[in-house]
């Protein structure tokens, strides 16, 4: 089981993604996007294709945006390929807001990008802990996990959908994560609950097969127990809830 | 055809949900422009407009869509337009550029563009006025206000516009100074800068006429003028900001002067006393570098940004931060950045100071919230963009930094000991390596940065000393050299461009080699028309120098290529102590690295005993002892500082461990943690501590209760006491005055105390030391405002194990105590400011009884008999055991029937430093006492569990709900 973590620009999370898919017991490598656009074929050796967060051209004109258009110039098609395979692709934070630029998550129409990602409501950004229930079971990233508690980071974390659009993203049960309250009832977009105003609570979108996972919260800053607030009360685990994310991915091909 | 792309969000953004709130009108949107040189013809406009936004959540505004796309929000009426001066960076319209030349290829060559922010309101022009005041800062930008109808008719006819750089095409010929004038002449060089042909002067060289001549008896020595660069060069190289020639100055009777006697010579003499290897490279690199574990070194440097951020507050705040991170990639081969610090001092935000630069109001000071919002965000921006966690600061109020901010940036950076079998911390640019330039681009950016801020802020303060960093650009070059140049050891040397630029970084790599040869004509410009001299001392951002062997130039400059850096030839090493630079073969510089280092004359120093300015004593304000909590819970110094912690990402690179925000009740903490390898269980504590309200009344006692405070915080957090380092950075204000010089030398005396007494030694420092503002305030009346004297101690420490990390929140049935003895010291405290007091004395150190108390906690602590424990600071126990009580959401008592001849309110806001408040479990407290035995600690109270806090005297009970003490403690800032 190979893993492709991409970096370059300004993507800053590869190292710790990375080490969380070493853990359960992937092999991987971080690949430069240049040196992806060099030499495309290399995406054969990898089963699983994971963009990181971090802020990739700084978020100018739109988080995600530029990468994105570096990405559909230069390599559109082949990730395509990649993601109509039985293969994984995961978009972690700036990595989703990536995928969702690209259109390959929700990809119902296949053409343009159809969900944009916004500012939070709050106009600043947001890093805290949430909590965020699994509502689409089918993908095999979010196999057999009820609620998570990880942290997001971001200054543009809503998803914004047309309202047509949500009816058939429900429809094809395509949310994967949704933000909740501390009686773990959806957080109806209140804060900090819901960290930036995302409709429906939406913290994660999947494509209709369920291999792409486009997710705002990082599962790789939640690996080990003391990643999670306050573990000095609570420390006999090993792992943190992110952990599980990763471990889905492993048995997918196992 | 047009020239203009412009976006709107189709919803409101939080941006301008926020400024509408701010300025109560619904009626405002934002637009996001791209002003291009050339016209876009139809198909190029489609295209790039696509590649430029997102038709889902924006709307592209066209000449026959814009007036009816805008009606639907609002009938606007005015508008600002806030673009950036020419040559002033500009991010985005890099970003914009490099996706139209990816995408359109071949197709669409040569253009230029500008990013501009164009705000829409419905209101008078004086709300746009006022809009435009707190958005836009006019040393960088242009801000341009018009009527609506007039945005509508340049949207017509083509007439928005981008402004270039347009410098005058000069050719260059050797200029040579003739310092053979009056003193008088002289001193105006130093003052105002050498003189151009057409009589205009440079802007300062922060020269005094003692230097200057020093630098005329050289060249009449070697029978020649200098030339332009030569006298910039020495102005840069001999810059306070550069040589820190107070702190080597003989002052009084201390010959070797206050570094090397005092901060130098208490790490001498602890690395003497502890025969270890914990100190592993000391104050000669960029940053200092100390013992992590058998494999790994890790280094940790705290700069200060405050003049640039008095004038540009975000982009100077900017810029300091990924100006450390560089200090960080320049230290030894190259570590790599994982932590950010942060420290600001500041005027209130909520006041109004009115301060002006020049007379009959003219040049004013930028607003206290201005420069404070600017501050946090230019670090958000810097820290966030860069991936390095940005856990630990504190931020700080008082009306004496009304004319000067104090911004502290820190770094902590970490490399393996041996890189291909050679020890990491050791470089050496040998003779032959040539001199590699990597990152951004030079312009005018930073022209007498390092000569200026070593300078009192006043009206001649040059503008163009502004720049604004781009942390991706260095984030890119940081990632080559940390992963692909590094760890194959393909060059001898590297250190970073800061202040000075190549000035000041290649003469100092050239020490290690004897001296340089450097040709100006290669290095890269932004934009054509600069002097030789302005590009040898720009302090452009983003670059490193490299000193690379022949052989391996190629493949240095390849890598850095395909990753989209921008690397050149630009010189080589040499034997010869010579410092050479040409430019187009013409000798415009020939200096001796002796003279160049060293020539400058050194000053020789007096202190004078100052008349300290006692706190005049105030009446105490009859209040409840809760209303007394509340007040203090709620002020600012002592208020949460959540709204910073949550927008600073802590948590990238999975290394958070210890958190800025504490406990389930969330209370921000003074000391973080991080957990840099994912394959050792060790920590690194990070800690900080200044008390500029102790200074005036006895600067040796506040510079003992800074090093006190840094260095138990990290005790308190699990730190071994063994692997414990601390910086200095002293901001001072007037230190040509005997008085102020006196308190200097009183802090660095208690610098070397402490520091040898605790054996934890100085690893780096740095010191800026003019920190006044001279100018006028409303009436025109001359005004000069100078910080009170603020000494930064940061803290660094090593945690063995996971289980030594300590928390602050107890569990039901604890019982608490206080470590080490209370006393009454409750002048200059928080409490004394906001109630008053009566008769008291200022917190002293008492080393001896501080480091019993240290010792037993680590014991203690290692045996798991601590439960919680926090360090005790400002507003003394009080406020200790409420943070307790919020952070846990656990309820507490607390018994005031008290031993010592001392009152209630003594007792529990008095600042006496070195307390720790600790909770632990009952059936430890009989072993507990074992280990304490002769040491100071008194049994105040338990953890209920209840949702108060009590305190018990004799006669009654006073309680008050935890949420209510949270709800005080969780106010806004007001102005933030």
């Amino acid at each position: 089981m190979n893993v492709l973590v991409l970096s370059g620009y300004g993507i800053n999370c590869e190292n710790e993604t990375l080490h969380a898919f070493e853990v359960v017991g992937f092999e991987g490598k971080i690949v430069h996007i240049n040196d992806l656009i060099q030499n495309p074929k290399q995406l054969n050796n990898y089963q699983v294709f994971a963009i990181p967060g971090g802020f990739s051209y700084g978020d100018d004109t739109g988080s995600g945006n530029a990468m994105a258009k570096k990405i559909l110039t230069n390599l559109y098609d082949q990730l395509i390929d990649f993601s109509l395979k039985d293969k994984l692709i995961i978009g972690i934070c700036n990595g989703c807001q990536i995928l969702i630029n690209l259109g390959l998550v929700p990809s119902l129409n296949k053409k343009d990008p159809e969900v944009a990602m916004i500012e939070n409501k709050s106009g600043s950004y947001e890093c805290r802990w949430v909590d965020v229930k699994v509502n689409n079971n089918k993908s095999p990233w979010l196999k057999n996990i009820s609620i998570l508690n990880l942290p997001v980071a971001h200054q543009e974390g809503q998803f914004m959908i047309p309202i047509n659009l949500l009816k058939s993203i429900k429809a094809n049960n395509l949310i994967g994560l949704q933000y909740i309250n501390n009686h773990k009832k959806l957080a109806k977009g209140q804060f900090p609950f819901n960290p930036n105003g995302s409709k429906d609570d939406i913290a994660a979108l999947t494509n209709q097969n369920g291999n792409v996972l486009a997710m705002m919260p990082h599962p790789e800053r939640a690996f080990y127990h003391y990643h999670v607030p306050n573990w000095q009360n609570n420390s006999s685990k090993k792992f943190g809830d992110g952990y599980k994310i990763f471990m889905n991915a492993k048995k997918f091909f196992a | 055809m047009t020239n203009t792309i412009q976006i709107l969000s189709i919803e409101k953004t939080g941006k301008e949900s926020s400024l509408q709130k701010e300025h109560n009108n619904k009626s405002i949107k934002i637009i996001d422009g791209y002003f291009f040189s050339t016209n876009l013809d139809d198909q190029k406009f489609n295209k790039i407009s696509k590649l430029i936004s997102n038709y889902v959540s924006q709307t592209i505004l066209t000449k026959k869509n814009v007036k009816k796309v805008l009606s639907s929000y609002s009938n606007f009426n005015w508008v600002v337009e806030i673009k950036f001066l020419p040559g002033v960076t500009d991010n985005i319209a890099t970003t914009v550029k490099e996706i139209i030349k990816d995408n359109l290829k071949s197709s669409f060559k040569s253009f230029e563009l500008g990013s501009t922010k164009i705000i829409l309101i419905k209101g008078r022009k004086e709300d746009i006025t006022k809009i435009s005041k707190n958005e836009a800062n006019p040393l960088i930008q242009t801000i341009k206000i018009y009527p609506f109808k007039q945005y509508l008719n340049n949207f017509k006819k083509n007439q928005f516009k981008i402004e270039k750089v347009k410098l005058p095409k000069k050719k260059y010929s050797k200029k040579e100074i003739n310092l053979d004038i009056s003193d008088h002449q002289l001193s105006l060089i130093g003052k105002l800068g050498i003189e151009e042909n057409d009589k205009s002067r440079r802007g300062t060289l922060g020269l005094d006429l003692e230097s200057l001549k020093v630098i005329r008896n050289y060249f009449s020595t070697i029978k020649r003028k200098p030339t332009d660069v030569e006298i910039e060069t020495l102005a840069q190289t001999w810059s306070e900001h550069c040589k820190h020639k107070i702190f080597s100055a003989k002052i009084d009777d201390i010959q070797e002067g206050i570094f090397k006697k005092y901060i130098k010579g208490a790490t001498e003499k602890i690395i003497q006393l502890r025969k270890d290897n914990f100190c592993v490279s000391l104050f000669t690199d960029n940053a200092g570098g100390i013992e992590f574990n058998k494999d790994w070194i890790i280094c940790h440097k705290v700069e200060t940004h405050n003049t640039p951020s008095a004038l540009d507050p975000f982009g100077g705040a900017i810029t300091g931060i990924v100006g450390v991170n560089r200090d960080c990639l320049g230290f030894g081969k190259g570590a790599k950045p994982i932590a950010n610090t942060y420290a600001y001092y500041l005027a209130d935000p909520n006041k109004k100071y009115q301060l002006y630069r020049q007379k009959n109001n003219k040049d004013p000071m930028l607003s206290a919230n201005f420069i404070a919002k600017g501050i946090i965000s230019g670090v958000r921006v810097g820290g966030n963009c860069s991936g390095i966690p940005t856990p630990q600061g504190n931020v700080y109020f008082d009306d004496r930094f009304a004319g000067k901010p104090l911004v502290f940036c820190g770094t902590v950076g970490i490399i393996p000991k041996k890189i291909k079998g050679k020890l990491s911390h050791k470089k050496k640019a040998n003779p032959g390596d040539i001199i590699v330039m990597a990152g951004g681009r030079v312009g005018k950016d930073g022209i007498h940065g390092a000569t200026f801020s070593s300078e009192e802020l006043d009206p001649n303060s040059p503008v163009s000393a502004v720049q604004i960093g781009d942390p991706i650009t260095q984030k890119k070059m940081s990632d080559v050299i940390i992963r692909e140049l590094r760890d194959e050891n393909l060059y001898s040397s590297i250190t970073d461009n800061g202040a000075g630029g190549l000035s000041s970084s290649i003469g100092e790599m050239a020490k290690e080699s004897g001296g340089f040869i450097v040709n100006l004509e290669k290095v890269p410009l932004k934009y054509n028309g600069l002097y030789p001299w302005e590009i040898w001392v720009s302090e452009s951002q983003e670059r490193m120098t490299l000193a690379v062997p022949p052989a391996n130039v190629k493949k240095v400059i390849k890598r850095f290529n395909a990753r989209g850096v921008e690397a050149t030839i630009i010189g080589k090493f040499i034997k010869k102590d010579k410092a050479i630079v040409k430019y187009n073969k013409t000798e415009i510089l020939n200096l001796d690295m002796e003279f160049l280092h060293e020539g400058y004359p050194k000053l020789n120093l007096k202190t004078s005993f100052p008349k300290f300015k006692k706190e005049k004593k105030k009446i105490i304000k009859k209040c409840s002892l809760i209303d007394k909590l509340h007040k203090l819970l709620s002020s600012p110094n002592i208020v949460s500082k959540e709204f910073i912690a949550t927008q600073y990402d802590h948590e990238v690179q999975a290394t958070s461990i210890i958190k800025p925000l504490q406990g389930e009740g969330r209370v921000f903490g003074n000391t973080t943690a991080i957990k840099p390898l994912f394959d050792d269980e060790k920590s690194i504590a990070l800690s900080q501590a200044a008390y500029p309200q102790y200074a005036e009344t006895n600067p040796y006692d506040m510079a003992g209760c800074s090093i006190d405070t840094a260095y138990k915080n990290l005790i308190v957090s699990g730190a071994n006491s063994k692997k414990i380092a601390i910086l200095d950075n002293f901001c001072w204000c007037s230190s040509d005055e005997p008085d102020r010089l006196y308190q200097l030398k009183e802090a660095a005396k208690a610098c070397y105390d402490y520091a040898v007494a605790y054996q934890t030694p100085f690893i780096s420092g740095k010191d800026s030391m003019f920190n006044d503002f001279k100018g006028f305030d409303k009436t025109g009346k001359s005004v000069k405002i100078s910080i009170p004297p603020t000494l930064l101690i940061s803290s660094i420490g090593v945690v063995d194990k996971i289980s030594h990390l300590t928390k602050m929140t107890p569990d039901d049935g604890d019982i608490l105590l206080v470590l080490g003895n209370t006393r009454n010291e409750l002048q200059d405290s928080v409490y004394s400011k906001i109630v008053g007091y009566e008769k008291s004395k200022n917190p002293v150190v008492n080393s001896n009884d501080a480091l019993c108390t240290y010792r037993n906690f680590e014991k203690a602590n290692k045996l798991g008999i601590i439960n919680s424990a926090i360090g005790i600071d400002l507003g003394g126990i009080g406020i200790a055991v409420t943070k307790m009580a919020i952070a846990s959401k656990k309820g507490l008592t607390i018994d005031l029937k008290l031993k010592n001849k001392i009152s209630v309110d003594q007792f529990l806001f008095s600042e006496t430093p070195s307390r720790i408040l600790v909770s632990m479990k009952k059936n430890k407290l009989a072993n507990f006492k074992k280990i304490f035995k002769g040491s100071d600690y008194t049994i105040i109270g338990k953890c209920t569990g209840s949702d108060v806090v009590e305190f018990k005297d004799n006669k009654k009970i006073i309680r008050s709900k935890i949420s209510d003490f949270a709800k005080s403690y969780k106010q806004n800032i007001k102005g933030l």
